[in-house]
C-alpha cells in the first residue's frame, strides 16, 4: 500500500490579504511540485474557485510559470497542473485539496497539501479532515506557510 | 559629451526640432550603441519596443558619422516615412548638405519602353484599366521621378501597371532604346551618389545577390547600413540567396512574344503558335494544383506522375519556343530580350527538374492563378557573414521585434554574425494598464468540429463591446471562412474578409466604416498601422506556428537537426514568438493606445513553452476571464466617445 503523506499549511489571518490565502498558497505548492517535475491536481470546491486559481496561475510572473488546465480543456492527459471541482480522470502524484472534506480518491496520490485557515469554524472543519486523513492511515504533519504579501 | 549624447541632449539637434522633447535614457542608449558600430565596422542587432524612437536613435549617429548610409525598411509605410519627415527633419536640423535618395523596386517606376509599346498595341482592356490607362499616360508626361506612387488615384493593384512596368526579365537594359531617359537607371544612379539611401529589404538583397541588371553597385559603397523591421530580414535573404521559376514568368514570355508577333514579326506563324502552346500549357499546371493558394514540398510533388508529366510538357513547349526564338534572332531588340529570358527560363527549369541537389530546399507555392517553385538555401549564415565580414561597414540590426525570451541567438545563428553587440531596449508603454492578453477557458481543440462556433461564441460580445474596432485573424483559410459565415448570419456588422478584396482596400474599409470587422489571416498585421480606438481587439484563433508542412520551416528545422538542434526550440518556437510580439505591436501603438489580445489557444497556458512566449511578450495584464474583457472594452468605447 501506497504510504501518502499529507502536509497541512496553517495560514496566517485572512483579513490583511485580498486574495485568499488557501488559494494563493494552493498555487505556490503547486508551482513548487512542478519544478520538482511532479503532477499536480488541484481540487476545489467550486468552478468557481476553480476558475480563482487558474486565473491566479495565469497571472504569475513568467518566470514562475506553471503549465496547468481546468479538467475539460487541454491535452488528453492534461497538463503539469490540472484544476477541477470534480473527481479526477487521470492519475497524479499531489492532491492539493481546497475542499472542506476529505475526497475519497485521497488514496490516489503520494502527496497531499491540505491548509488551516485562521478562522474558528474553518479551523474546525480542518481538524476533522486531519483525523480523517490518520484514520486512512496517512502520515500527517503540519508547518506554518510562508508569510506573504498581497496588494 | 561625444556628439551623439549633445544631440539628444536638451540643447541639442532633436530638442531644437521636436516640440516638447526631453532626453530618453532608452533612445541614448541605442543611438551610443549604433554609433559605436559605426566606428568600429561592427553589427549591432538591437531590439527597441514599439515607443522608444528608435528611428533616431539610429538615424541621428548615421547622419552625424557622414559616411555613405543604407537605411533599409521592411514595409512601404516605414520607407515613406523615413524619406519624406524623419530625415528631412533631421537634415534641417543638423543643416547638414548631406544628399538623400529614395530607391524603391523595379516595379515601381514607369517604363517608358513598355508604356510606348502598349500604346501601339492595346490588348483587350476593362473600362476600369482604360481608365487607369488613360491616367497613367497624361501623368507620364508630367512626372519627374517615374514613381508611379504619385498615382494617388489609381490603386496599387491596377491591373495596368504590369503593362507601363518593367520586370527583370523583359527589361532590355543596356539595349532599350528609352536607356537614356529611364526613371529606374535615374533613380539608381541618384541613389549610388547619395549619402543617404532609403530601400527596402528586398531590394537590398536583391542588389546583394546580384539578381538585378545593374545591381551590386549599391550596397558595396556603403559604410553604414541599417536594417529597420531586421526581423524579416533571415526569411527575404533565404529568398534572395535562392532561386525561383514561375508561370508568371513562363505567361508574361509567352504574351509579350505574342505582342511582337503581332506587331512586328507577323511573317513568322511558329512564334504565335509556339507561344499559345506554351502559355496553354503552363495554365494546365496551375490547374494540377488546388484551387485555393497553398505551398508544399516540390521535391515530394514531382514524383507524382500526373505533375511529373505536366512538368515535363512545358520542358518541351519551352524548348519549342526557344527554338523558333532563335531563328528570329536580331531582328529587333525586343526579340532578342525574349530569346534571352527563354533561355534564363530554360535554365531555371533544369534546376527545378533537378531535386537531389543537397543542402537545398525545394518547394512550391500557389497564387489563384501562379505557381512558383522555390529553391531556398537551408542556410544563408556562411554566405551573409563572409559579405558582412568583407564590407568594412558597420551594420545596424532593429526592429521592435527581435528578442526571444531576451536572446537574439535565433536571429544572429540564422544571419552568421553571433559576434554582434546585442541590446534590448524596453518600451516605455505601460503594457499592464493599456493592455489585456486573454485566453478564453474550455476552447474546443482544433479538430473538433464545435471549434469555429465557440470561436464566432467568443468573438460575437467583443466585437459588441469594441463597437466593431476588432481584427480577427486566423491561421488556415479553413477556419477563417467558417467564422466570417457564422458571423454573417449573427452580426450586422460589415465583414472585411482577407481574399475578397485587396490589403490596401480592407484596410481603408476598416478605418473608414466604424462597425466594420476585419477577417485575415495571421500574417496580415505585418506592417498594419492602426491608431487610437479604431483597432482595440484583436483576436486570433491559434498561437502563430508556421504550419508543419510549410516547405521553409521543413528546410531550416533538417538545418536544425543537421547542427543538433531541437527544430522545435530554435526555429518553430523563435518564429511564433515574433509574429505575436507584432500581433501586439499592431494593437499598441501610442502611450493612449488601450486594447485586449484574446489568443483562442489554450497551449500558451497548459505547455510549458508558454513560459517563453510570456517572457518575450510585453507585459500585459492577462486573464483568461472573455466577459471581463468585454467590461474593459465596453468601458473604452464608453469613454472614448464621451
Amino acid at each position: 500500500m501506497m504510504n501518502t503523506h499529507v502536509m497541512f499549511y496553517l495560514l496566517e489571518d485572512q483579513e490583511k490579504h485580498n486574495i485568499p490565502l488557501d488559494n494563493l498558497h494552493a498555487c505556490f505548492q503547486a508551482a513548487n511540485f512542478y519544478r520538482q517535475n511532479q503532477r499536480v491536481f488541484i481540487y476545489t470546491d467550486s468552478q468557481e474557485q476553480a476558475h480563482q486559481i487558474d486565473e491566479l496561475l495565469w497571472s504569475f510572473d513568467p518566470n514562475s510559470f506553471v503549465p496547468h488546465n481546468l479538467l475539460g480543456e487541454g491535452q488528453k492527459n492534461g497538463s503539469a497542473v490540472e484544476i477541477s471541482w470534480q473527481a479526477p480522470t487521470n492519475r497524479r502524484q499531489v492532491l492539493i485539496n481546497l475542499t472542506s472534506t476529505v475526497p475519497n480518491f485521497a488514496q490516489q496520490y503520494s502527496n497531499i497539501i491540505d491548509f488551516v485557515p485562521n478562522d474558528e469554524k474553518l479551523k474546525e472543519l480542518a481538524r476533522a479532515r486531519f483525523k480523517q486523513y490518520r484514520q486512512l492511515g496517512f502520515q500527517v504533519d503540519n508547518q506554518a506557510a510562508a508569510p506573504v504579501k498581497t496588494k | 559629451m561625444t556628439p551623439v549624447e549633445q544631440a539628444f541632449s536638451t540643447s541639442g539637434v532633436l530638442a531644437k526640432v521636436l516640440n516638447g522633447y526631453s532626453p530618453r535614457q532608452a533612445q541614448i542608449d541605442m543611438a551610443i550603441e549604433v554609433e559605436l558600430a559605426i566606428e568600429n565596422q561592427s553589427s549591432l542587432v538591437a531590439e527597441a519596443g514599439t515607443g522608444t524612437g528608435k528611428t533616431f536613435a539610429y538615424l541621428l549617429p548615421a547622419l552625424l558619422s557622414e559616411k555613405k548610409v543604407i537605411v533599409s525598411t521592411g514595409t512601404k509605410n516605414l520607407q515613406e516615412q523615413l524619406f519624406h519627415k524623419d530625415i528631412p527633419l533631421l537634415r534641417k536640423a543638423m543643416a547638414t548638405k548631406a544628399q538623400m535618395a529614395l530607391l524603391k523596386g523595379r516595379a515601381n517606376y514607369l517604363c517608358l519602353y513598355r508604356l510606348a509599346l502598349y500604346q501601339q498595341e492595346r490588348g483587350q482592356l476593362d473600362a476600369q484599366s482604360l481608365a487607369d490607362f488613360v491616367k497613367v499616360q497624361s501623368w507620364s508626361t508630367a512626372t519627374h521621378t517615374g514613381d508611379i506612387g504619385e498615382l494617388v488615384d489609381v490603386a496599387e493593384d491596377s491591373q495596368i501597371f504590369p503593362f507601363v512596368t518593367s520586370t527583370v526579365d523583359n527589361c532590355l537594359a543596356k539595349d532599350c532604346p528609352n536607356i537614356d531617359d529611364c526613371y529606374l537607371v535615374k533613380a539608381r544612379k541618384k541613389a549610388i551618389d547619395a549619402d543617404v539611401v532609403v530601400v527596402n529589404h528586398h531590394l537590398f538583397f536583391a542588389d546583394m545577390a546580384l539578381k538585378d541588371t545593374g545591381f551590386g553597385e549599391l550596397i558595396p559603397k556603403a559604410d553604414v547600413v541599417v536594417f529597420d523591421e531586421a526581423h524579416q530580414i533571415p526569411d527575404i535573404a533565404s529568398e534572395y540567396f535562392g532561386d525561383a521559376f514561375s508561370t508568371r514568368q513562363i505567361l508574361e514570355l509567352c504574351s509579350d512574344v505574342l505582342q511582337l508577333y503581332r506587331t512586328e514579326l507577323t511573317d513568322v506563324k511558329q512564334l504565335g503558335k509556339a507561344a499559345e502552346k506554351l502559355q496553354k500549357t503552363a495554365m494546365e499546371f496551375r490547374l494540377l494544383f488546388p484551387h485555393d493558394p497553398g505551398r508544399g514540398n516540390w521535391r515530394e510533388k514531382i514524383q507524382l506522375p500526373r505533375i511529373h508529366r505536366s512538368f515535363e510538357n512545358i520542358k518541351t513547349d519551352l524548348d519549342f519556343l526557344y527554338q523558333v526564338l532563335k531563328l528570329c534572332i536580331s531582328r529587333s531588340e525586343a526579340i532578342d530580350n525574349c530569346f534571352e529570358r527563354a533561355v534564363a527560363t530554360l535554365s531555371k527549369y533544369d534546376i527545378m527538374a533537378n531535386v537531389e541537389q543537397f543542402g537545398m530546399s525545394f518547394w512550391y507555392e500557389t497564387t489563384r492563378r501562379h505557381v512558383v517553385l522555390h529553391l531556398t538555401p537551408l542556410s544563408v549564415a556562411d554566405k551573409f557573414s563572409d559579405y558582412i565580414t568583407q564590407s568594412n561597414a558597420g551594420w545596424i540590426f532593429t526592429s521592435a521585434t527581435i528578442a526571444v525570451n531576451g536572446g537574439f541567438e535565433h536571429f544572429t545563428e540564422q544571419l552568421g554574425i553571433s559576434s554582434a553587440n546585442t541590446l534590448l531596449v524596453d518600451s516605455p508603454f505601460d503594457y499592464l494598464h493599456q493592455s489585456q492578453l486573454i485566453v478564453p477557458r474550455y476552447l474546443p481543440d482544433a479538430q473538433n468540429p464545435a471549434r469555429a462556433n465557440a470561436l464566432a461564441e467568443i468573438a460575437i460580445p467583443l466585437i459588441e463591446a469594441s463597437k466593431g474596432a476588432c481584427f480577427m485573424l486566423f491561421t488556415s483559410y479553413r477556419m477563417l471562412n467558417l467564422v466570417a459565415d457564422l458571423l454573417a448570419e449573427r452580426i450586422d456588422n460589415s465583414l472585411l474578409v482577407q481574399g475578397q478584396m485587396s490589403k490596401r482596400k480592407m484596410l481603408d474599409e476598416f478605418i473608414e466604416n466604424e462597425s466594420a470587422v476585419l477577417l485575415a489571416t495571421a500574417s496580415f498585421w505585418e506592417g498594419v498601422d492602426v491608431r487610437g480606438d479604431k483597432l482595440t481587439c484583436v483576436i486570433i484563433d491559434k498561437l502563430p506556428f508556421a504550419s508543419p508542412d510549410d516547405p521553409m520551416l521543413q528546410a531550416r528545422s533538417e538545418d536544425a537537426r543537421r547542427q543538433g538542434g531541437d527544430p522545435f526550440q530554435d526555429i518553430q518556437l523563435p518564429q511564433a514568438v515574433i509574429a505575436l510580439k507584432q500581433g501586439v505591436g499592431r494593437l499598441i501603438r501610442d502611450v493612449s493606445d488601450q486594447g485586449i489580445m484574446v489568443i483562442c489557444d489554450d497551449r500558451l497556458v497548459n505547455r510549458p513553452y508558454g513560459q517563453v512566449f510570456l517572457s518575450s511578450l510585453p507585459d500585459m495584464k492577462r486573464s483568461r476571464d472573455t466577459y471581463a474583457a468585454e467590461q474593459f472594452l465596453a468601458n473604452l468605447h464608453q469613454v472614448n466617445n464621451q
